[in-house]
């Protein structure tokens, strides 16, 4: 087990790395952040005092070894950008520093700290619902396989796969939230029980691709398990219909789905900045949005390596899930 | 009934559709969307204090320091947050606002003594004193502080030393007491005391830009109706009445919620739905839907907007460099067909000062109206009756009205046969662009009033100073002496009448000319629900929600803001949930 949680980790650390390069690079040849920032008609001497201040005047590739935090945060002389390091504190993505905001005047961290909480409420509620939706409905579709509810169900699910997002969202908002009233039109809301309340209309916007998948391959698995010996014989033991299917049969459908939970973490995490935009919830997709409008390109980062970081974590929980459920994997990890 | 696998997926398809159909009935029978406010007003006669008052905008404010701030909703923000020593009042007409009364002008017209209101408090609890008008027209005109500013503040003498760091102070400024400033210019300009009255010349509190921790943009201080309470960036800004105001009595409302990046379908969703109180650029459906709704009428604002838009084309590039080619352009465009193309929206006009200006002229218009057989006339005398042979670069910002707007031309220039390819940049990209000399051939241009004075359009766009090597705002790069030489009189010119015939001259001069083909004017049309009371349009400041106030029972003031759960969950949500329901 050992073995297997080292070898994820230094997988991990190369593919975020590889993303930060690929995202630097994007953002070097996009634009001039301080330009953007002080308008047409700033000297050049001032653009040029606030490139110091950050340190895109520096060569790309000392910019990009700063950035990592290798080497390049050793201070040697006292100008703009060296000090504006000191008063972070940090230097550098080894050291937890994801460089300041132009925009903002902030430290990215904290701006990304204050909207994250929103995203993982908005995210946990929508894979609440998924899961919620998706394996129920996936259970009924394969006990009942080969019904008119089975395949009124898939056909619903297969909708669900289609309907983009953005679709669905100003849909259900103009549908539940304008027209019936139920839900509020977008935002956030004031305090822990009304951000709920307005986070319920969009995780179930983000949830329908989800929940849509999981009812698919839950049908597939169950009807694979119901068939299975194992539970011919709970049945013929006399085990009661709901307990071979709920305690014999769901458990064991479920390791796929564990897998693939894991992997759709990060499509939530991307969903979201749709989602966020048209319900206009400050979370990190909207941060994202603006800052790629305003080039500010170490908040794109900064967000772009909270995603690629979801995306490890949730591929790694996966595997450790999958794990703990079957047998056969832990005994073959060694 | 035996299943087989046929009649399955029959029974399948029939559920599918069933359940098509009661999404269908769903829509068709659930109550319509709320055609008339939700909330009235109590009807009080006079002011009420209290409430909070919720607006938004499309983006985001990027600064609260007036100095350098230059963007329409970053001035919806400081207009609550400073004053100027000038204002406008509903009339467009300057009074004196920090100043006690209107300047006292020297009979040259060079030096203008303000006299400032005496008591006027800072957001910090300090004074307002001439000393800090000076800081704040320094500070705005300094070197080192990128404000768009400086091109409206050139008379004020001694600026070009300061500027160039030979002086500490700007000579033409001096303190005379602590209440009186004295501005001297180097000649006469009949534009300055209308650049005083903008953003730019507020005054601002020292200590917002020094000292540990200062930061105008986002910290900002000055004497406004209303303090910054909070703003997270890009989400929300929270305004409170600043009770040392020297207005009394003023402002009204408690607290104002500004949101940001709010797109325009969720904030007119939210309108109608009451959890806000204005809104202000429509799609076109909401745009018909306001400008027909009987019901939402008396809270429907419309004017035209004191702006101008129009098909600039470079006269320095080929095929603009020909007067007839230019002149064939502003008869080929269909105004009136781009107009029912935005809903009524846009009104036509054929010259470039905009109603309600000195020098609108009503009789210049018959040169740039529709009139396809004139613009072939005009082909055919710049010897070109079969069209321009080669493509012609429209640069273009990336928006989707702007590229509506493309094709409309496009469609209007090949009747003559102009064949125009488009080239959609970001509007950044696009500003640099086509101020830079021999680049851009041709492009829609529009520009929004500063100042209400016609010299901010014309000097601006048309006069050769405004073309240079970058930042051009004469985007046409137009030379003609004679018109610089009229607008450098009139902008001097102390008599009214002699002014407005100069600016008509110069109007005529530009109609023959015709760097740009005149198109439209602005249509503006913004709504408040029926319970906000005192808001006029300002002509000047978008938005400006200042003196706005809510006349709704003291209860629900209590309550207005975070009113959510609206209709559908009252009846069975239990109150206090259901919050801003009553009326």
């Amino acid at each position: 087990m050992a073995r297997f949680l080292a070898s994820r980790a230094l997988f991990a650390s190369f593919v975020l790395l590889a993303v930060v390069t690929i995202v630097f690079v994007l953002m070097y040849g996009v634009g001039d952040p301080c330009a953007a920032k002080l308008g047409p008609n700033a000297s050049p001497d001032r653009v040029q005092e606030c490139r110091a201040t950050y340190g895109f005047d520096r060569p790309l590739l000392v910019q990009y070894a700063s950035y990592v935090g290798v080497g390049a945060c050793v201070r040697r002389s006292s100008d703009a950008y060296h000090e504006a390091i000191d008063r972070r504190g940090r230097c550098g993505l080894l050291q937890g520093d994801l460089g300041e905001s132009v925009l903002h005047g902030d430290e990215v961290m904290g701006v990304i700290l204050t909207r994250l909480p929103r995203t993982l409420l908005l995210g946990a509620m929508a894979i609440f619902f998924e899961i919620l939706i998706g394996l129920t409905v996936g259970l009924v579709a394969a006990v009942r396989r080969n019904t008119w509810i089975d395949t009124g169900i898939m056909g619903v699910a297969f909708l669900g796969i289609s309907a983009p997002t953005f679709l669905t969202g100003l849909v259900f908002l103009y549908f539940f939230a304008f027209r019936l009233g139920i839900f509020p039109v977008g935002g956030y809301g004031d305090d822990a029980l009304d951000h709920v309340w307005h986070a319920t209309l969009p995780a179930f916007t983000l949830a329908i691709i989800g929940a849509a998948t999981y009812a698919r391959i839950m049908r597939g698995e169950m009807i694979e398990t119901l068939r299975s010996d194992f539970l011919r014989t709970a049945r013929a033991k006399g085990l009661s219909p709901a307990r071979v299917v709920l305690a014999h049969g769901a458990r064991n459908a479920l390791l796929p789905i564990v897998t693939l939970m894991g992997l759709h973490l990060p499509i939530v995490v991307s969903g979201a900045i749709i989602t966020e935009s048209i319900y206009a919830w400050p979370g990190i997709g909207r941060l994202a949005l603006e800052s790629i409008v305003n080039q500010d390109a170490f908040v794109v980062m900064g967000v772009v390596l909270m995603v690629s970081l979801a995306v490890q974590v949730g591929s790694f929980l996966a595997d450790v899930a999958v794990a703990t459920l079957d047998p056969r994997v832990r005994l073959s990890e060694g | 009934m035996r299943w087989t696998p046929r009649t399955e997926s029959t029974v399948g398809a029939v559920a599918l559709a069933l359940f098509a159909l009661a999404a269908l009935a769903a829509v068709v029978f659930a109550p319509p969307p709320p055609a008339a406010p939700l909330y009235e007003g109590s009807g009080a006669g006079r002011p009420q204090r209290g409430g909070t008052f919720v607006f938004h905008h499309e983006t985001n404010v990027r600064s609260l320091d007036p100095h350098t701030a230059f963007d329409e909703l970053s001035s919806m923000a400081i207009r609550l947050l400073f004053d100027g020593l000038l204002d406008y009042d509903e009339h467009t007409r300057l009074v004196p606002s920090l100043a006690a009364q209107m300047p006292e002008q020297s009979s040259d017209g060079l030096r203008f003594t303000f006299r400032l209101r005496e008591g006027v408090r800072f957001h910090n609890g300090r004074e307002l004193e001439a000393e800090d008008v000076r800081f704040s027209l320094e500070h705005m005109l300094h070197p080192d502080v990128p404000s768009q500013g400086s091109t409206y503040y050139q008379g004020i003498a001694g600026l070009e030393d300061f500027r160039e760091r030979r002086t500490e102070h700007i000579s033409g400024i001096r303190v005379v007491d602590r209440h009186t400033v004295e501005i001297t210019l180097s000649a006469p300009d009949q534009t300055f005391l209308a650049a005083m009255a903008m953003p730019f010349a507020y005054p601002v509190a020292r200590e917002a830009y020094e000292g540990e921790g200062a930061d105008p943009a986002f910290r900002p201080i000055g004497t406004g109706p209303y303090t910054l309470d909070e703003w997270e960036r890009g989400v929300r800004l929270t305004f409170e009445r600043f009770d040392g105001y020297w207005q009394p009595g003023k402002p009204y409302v408690d607290r104002m919620v500004y949101l940001e990046n709010l797109t325009r379908d969720v904030a007119v969703m939210r309108f109608r739905n009451g959890d806000l109180d204005a809104a202000h650029r429509f799609s076109p459906a909401d745009y018909l839907f306001f400008s027909g709704s009987a019901a939402w009428r008396p809270q429907v604002i419309r004017d035209a907007k004191v702006n101008l838009w129009g098909f600039a084309m470079n006269t320095e590039l080929p095929p603009f460099d020909d007067v007839h080619v230019r002149r064939a352009v502003a008869s080929a465009m269909d105004r009136a067909g781009w107009s029912r193309a935005r809903s009524g929206r846009l009104r036509e006009t054929g010259q470039p000062i905009p109603p309600g200006l000195l020098g609108y002229d009503a009789d210049t218009t018959d040169q740039h109206r529709y009139d396809l057989a004139r613009a072939r006339e005009e082909m055919q005398l710049a010897g070109l009756p079969d069209g321009w042979p080669e493509e012609v670069v429209l640069w273009n910002t990336s928006s989707d009205t702007s590229r509506f707007y493309a094709e409309l031309a496009q469609a209007d220039l090949a009747r003559i046969g102009i064949r125009l390819r488009i080239n959609a940049l970001s509007f950044a990209t696009w500003l640099e662009e086509t101020g830079k000399p021999r680049t851009a051939q041709c492009m829609l241009a529009g520009w929004n009033m500063d100042f209400p004075d016609p010299s901010n359009f014309l000097d601006s766009l048309f006069h050769s100073r405004s073309a240079r090597e970058a930042n051009s705002t004469n985007r046409a790069f137009y030379r003609n002496p004679a018109l610089d030489a009229l607008l450098d009189r009139a902008r001097v010119e102390p008599d009214l009448g002699r002014r407005e015939q100069m600016y008509r001259d110069a109007s005529r001069l530009l109609v023959q000319d015709a760097p740009w083909a005149f198109m439209w004017n602005d249509e503006w049309l913004e709504v408040t629900q029926p319970y906000v009371r005192g808001y006029r349009m300002n002509k000047v400041f978008s938005q400006d929600y200042r003196f706005v106030w809510l006349d709704l029972p003291r209860r629900r003031i209590a309550r207005r803001y975070g009113a959510h759960l609206p209709r559908g969950l009252a009846g069975i949500v239990p109150l206090p949930l259901a919050r801003g329901q009553e009326r």
